[in-house]
């Protein structure tokens, strides 16, 4: 470094990049007097007991770290090893060391896990990254499993998350960007995104909001959705959650930007549209054939999911015409002896199926399985034997339900199962006019609703008949030859010709 | 302003309630209604109503209940139906209405008027007509069958499959009975008490909205349909062809119409109303003890003797129903729309009995079997 420095002189130093931020932090100059320092530092940190001040020389320096960060062994390794065995003369000329004038400076430092090593008669502050760093493996989410495809899933470093996407693209557009969000916590955030193919607005658009926030505490990148998200009072989530990185590699090389934040395994991708949530890595990985018919049945589920037992309610209570001939006696026996009205049975089976389901997630997995058995086998059972409640309403509340957790994302799943009570209602009290107009709001507030500028449910509305290729359906690959256009690519070309060796092995029998 | 809207719409949605539920639970469903005339020139009803209890384990037991009640007009007798049951009589799932003989011989129109004015009213609902009461069809249990709507409607359907009749329902009824021009023709059942059965009789053929007292005799109802060019799922004829054989049944084949082209032209000359009805079917043999039918000589007579045979039936068929002034092949109507100047002078009703229909029917046999 010190050679570098000479070679090209103070104008065209080359610095460290986590230097940048300096400028914005305060400067405090350290003094030549070791005790002002240490008592400085001390003071910034309100005396708290876990920095550790190792005293060196008969007192003359000191290192110090927070105990709690930085692993012994790093600094047994790093600064003692090389002092020890007689490389190095002083602790200043050991090569990974960083020195510093700045007494401001090392605050973030220290809390970054580093420490630092300071003289009495010297104002240089040297560092050292000790880190002490723990991590679980990168295993698969338990949330999105899949079935083909890599197993593998983001955890709380985002360096390590950072590490999977750069191994998955490896390309020098690839860009991250860092920011510092949270005025206690200082919560490390990245966006990244391909250059030259995600839209420069859309990545101004989502810098500006992040750079706005104001807060003390960021917990996670849901916390964060909530800050940066357009419309905050729709049920729809605008930013696709996934813990899969090759979920997140593919939207990045659609154009889209992928936010993630140091301690959470969550990335949010923006910009989202609804679909969005309904393609799992599963489709691209299945042929395609299956492809498209699994993903039929996850868009009927939709249906299902918020309908069906808003159709159920009003065509025993509305429009008992419609019911077929054979079905009338048994339907009619089944709900004959039930002492409320259909309304209230569902909202209490769906309110039973929640409490069940809640209660499931909570407790620890064997008394979990237990809660399930209660619950399903028994209440369900019971409550028919009881007469309390309908066994056709038991089967269409627990379709409902099977329905809401086939969508591969959970987030639009608690939707989905939201958005169920609005519609039983407008159900009971309206009958088809209401299922109706209540699908009729729903449908205009999809519309209507855009994250980052962009159409929410694009491309169905507006309408792109290229897209819908990888929306209700998913066709070969090699026709999909373009981005999806609702993210904005620069670049809408994805792939060129691929198959063409179809045509030359043609000609080639011909010959 | 915005709480202003807010309070509207609760309590537009939780004041106002269910007003207009109309709870499953709550209503009787009445299946099969009959309707009979009484003396006093008034209306008596008799309703199916099935009950279903589910015991808590096993099957569902079902139980019929019958009602008959009177009135002075079929909406009256409702009413009085109602003020004897629990709940609320509701006939939108009726399947099965069946009218007595004596009340429709006279008119059905006003038993058919509340169908129409409330639109939740199943329109699917078939119609029937039974020799004597409509009570005592109502008020038999077929011993197989659930309760008389199955029962009824399961028959009516099988009649519809085998082109015995057209499958009269409620709102195919609703242009016949108002449309001058066509009239129509309802399956005709019988009661046997003994067997506890009905039997289907044949088409009774009404003029305008009432029973003619004519009715084409059930084997003779699949000729009919195939003269008005209607043919169902399976259509089949046995027919005597000869008397050389001793054995009984070896005089008669039996064969299944494959297609059936009708085309029926309606000629106005000299003021005379002229209808011709070909009609020409190909046949497969299905059951001919006689003859394995491999030489093409035996085939073309075969089907020269079916044609002979069959046009004399269709003349016996045209000869009843112009005696009982059914229009059923709905010449009347085709007179109006071609020849609006003719059937304008005339006065259709007492003409349609005079015009000459004159059916031909041709008979080709294609398939015999895979005897060989």
């Amino acid at each position: 470094m010190g050679f570098l420095r000479k070679l090209l002189g103070n104008r065209d130093r080359i610095e460290d990049t986590s230097n940048k931020n300096q400028g914005q932090q305060p400067n405090q100059p350290s003094s030549k007097k070791l005790s002002e320092n240490v008592e400085y530092l001390l003071n910034e940190f309100k005396r708290t007991d876990d920095l550790k001040i190792r005293a060196m020389n008969n007192g003359q320096a000191v290192l110090m770290y927070f105990e709690p960060l930085v692993d012994q062994e790093k600094i047994q390794q790093n600064i003692f090893n090389p002092l020890e065995m007689g490389h190095v003369e002083h602790i200043s000329e050991i090569p990974n060391a960083r020195s510093s004038e700045n007494l401001e400076e090392m605050i973030p430092t220290l809390l970054r896990g580093h420490a630092i090593y300071m003289e009495d008669g010297s104002s240089t502050i040297t560092r050292f990254n000790v880190t002490s760093v723990f991590n679980r493996n990168v295993e698969e989410p338990q949330n999105e499993k899949i079935v083909r495809g890599s197993h593998d899933g983001f955890i709380e470093n985002l360096m390590i998350n950072l590490n999977l996407i750069r191994k998955k693209i490896e390309h020098r557009d690839l860009v991250v960007k860092y920011f510092k969000v949270g005025k206690k916590t200082n919560t490390n955030i990245a966006i990244v995104y391909m250059d030259g193919i995600a839209d420069p607005e859309i990545v101004q658009k989502l810098e500006k909001r992040i750079k706005s926030i104001s807060v003390d505490m960021i917990q996670s990148p849901g916390y964060l959705e909530e800050f940066i998200e357009d419309n905050p009072y729709s049920p729809f989530p605008q930013m696709l959650n996934t813990e899969r990185p090759d979920r997140v590699v593919a939207n990045i090389m659609e154009g889209r930007i992928a936010l993630m934040a140091e301690g959470s395994p969550t990335a949010l991708i923006a910009p989202s549209t609804f679909f969005m949530f309904y393609q799992a890595s599963d489709d691209y990985n299945a042929r395609w054939y299956t492809g498209t018919f699994v993903r039929l049945v996850r868009l009927a589920s939709f249906i299902i999911a918020i309908g069906m037992p808003a159709f159920y309610i009003a065509v025993i209570s509305f429009h008992y015409e419609v019911l077929p001939d054979e079905l009338l006696l048994p339907v009619k026996s089944s709900i004959n002896e039930i002492a409320y009205p259909p309304i209230l049975e569902a909202l209490i089976m769906v309110v039973i199926i929640e409490l069940i389901r809640e209660s499931g997630i909570r407790l620890p997995s064997p008394v979990g399985q237990t809660i399930g058995i209660v619950g399903g086998l028994v209440i369900g059972d019971a409550v028919v034997r009881a007469g309390l409640v309908s066994n056709l309403m038991v089967i269409v509340v627990a379709l409902t339900a099977i329905a809401s957790f086939v969508v591969p994302s959970n987030e639009l799943s608690t939707t989905l199962r939201l958005m169920t009570f609005p519609l039983i209602i407008l159900a009971g009290t309206f009958g088809f006019l209401g299922i109706v107009f209540g699908f009729l709001f729903l449908t205009v507030h999809l519309t209507r609703l855009e994250s980052f500028g962009v159409p929410y449910f694009a491309p169905v509305a507006p309408l792109n008949i290229n897209d819908l290729k990888d929306t209700f359906v998913r066709l070969p690959l090699f026709m999909m030859k373009k981005r999806p256009k609702d993210a904005h690519p620069l670049q809408e070309k994805a792939m060129g010709e691929s198959r063409e060796w179809v045509q030359h092995e043609q000609d080639n029998n011909k010959n | 302003m915005k709480r202003k809207w807010l309070g509207i719409l609760i309590c537009l949605t939780l004041l106002t309630g269910c007003w207009d539920t109309r709870q499953f639970k709550d209503i009787k469903l009445v299946l099969a209604i009959g309707f009979d005339q009484n003396e006093d020139g008034g209306v008596t009803e008799t309703v199916s109503i099935p009950t279903v209890r589910r015991s808590t384990e096993g099957p569902a037991n079902e139980t019929v209940q019958v009602l008959t009640t009177e009135g002075k007009t079929p909406r009256e007798a409702r009413d009085h139906t109602d003020q004897m049951i629990a709940n609320t009589f509701d006939p939108s799932k009726a399947k099965v209405i069946l009218m007595g003989e004596e009340l429709a011989k006279n008119s059905i129109q006003p038993i058919f008027d509340q169908f129409y004015r409330n639109p939740n009213n199943n329109l699917n609902a078939y119609i029937a007509v039974v020799e004597g009461k409509a009570e005592d069809a109502i008020r038999i249990s077929p011993p197989n069958d659930p309760g008389i709507s199955k029962y009824v409607s399961g028959l009516l359907e099988g009649q519809i499959n085998a082109t015995h009749s057209t499958g009269e329902n409620i709102e195919v009824l609703h242009g016949e009975l108002l449309e001058p021009g066509i009239d129509f023709a309802v399956p005709l059942l019988k009661v046997d008490k003994e067997q506890n059965l009905l039997n289907f009789e044949g088409l009774a053929l009404f003029h305008n909205d009432a029973y003619s007292g004519e009715f084409i005799p059930n084997h003779q109802t699949t000729l009919l349909m195939l003269l008005e060019g209607i043919r169902g799922k399976v259509a089949s004829f046995t027919i005597k062809v000869t008397d050389e054989e001793e054995n009984a049944i070896r005089n008669y084949l039996t064969f299944r119409v494959m297609r059936n082209i009708q085309d029926m032209k309606v000629k106005v000359e000299n003021n005379q109303v002229k209808v011709d009805i070909n009609v020409k079917m190909k046949v497969r043999v299905v059951e001919y003890p006689r003859n394995h039918l491999t030489s093409k000589k035996t085939i073309i007579d075969l089907n020269e003797k079916l044609s002979e045979l069959l046009t004399e039936q269709s003349e016996e068929i045209i000869a009843v129903i112009q005696e009982a002034n059914s229009d059923v092949f709905q010449v009347g109507r085709n007179v109006q729309s071609y020849h609006p100047d003719y059937w304008k002078k005339v006065n259709w009703e007492e003409e349609f009995p005079n015009i000459t229909i004159k059916p031909t029917i041709e008979v080709d046999i294609v398939q015999y079997g895979v005897i060989s």
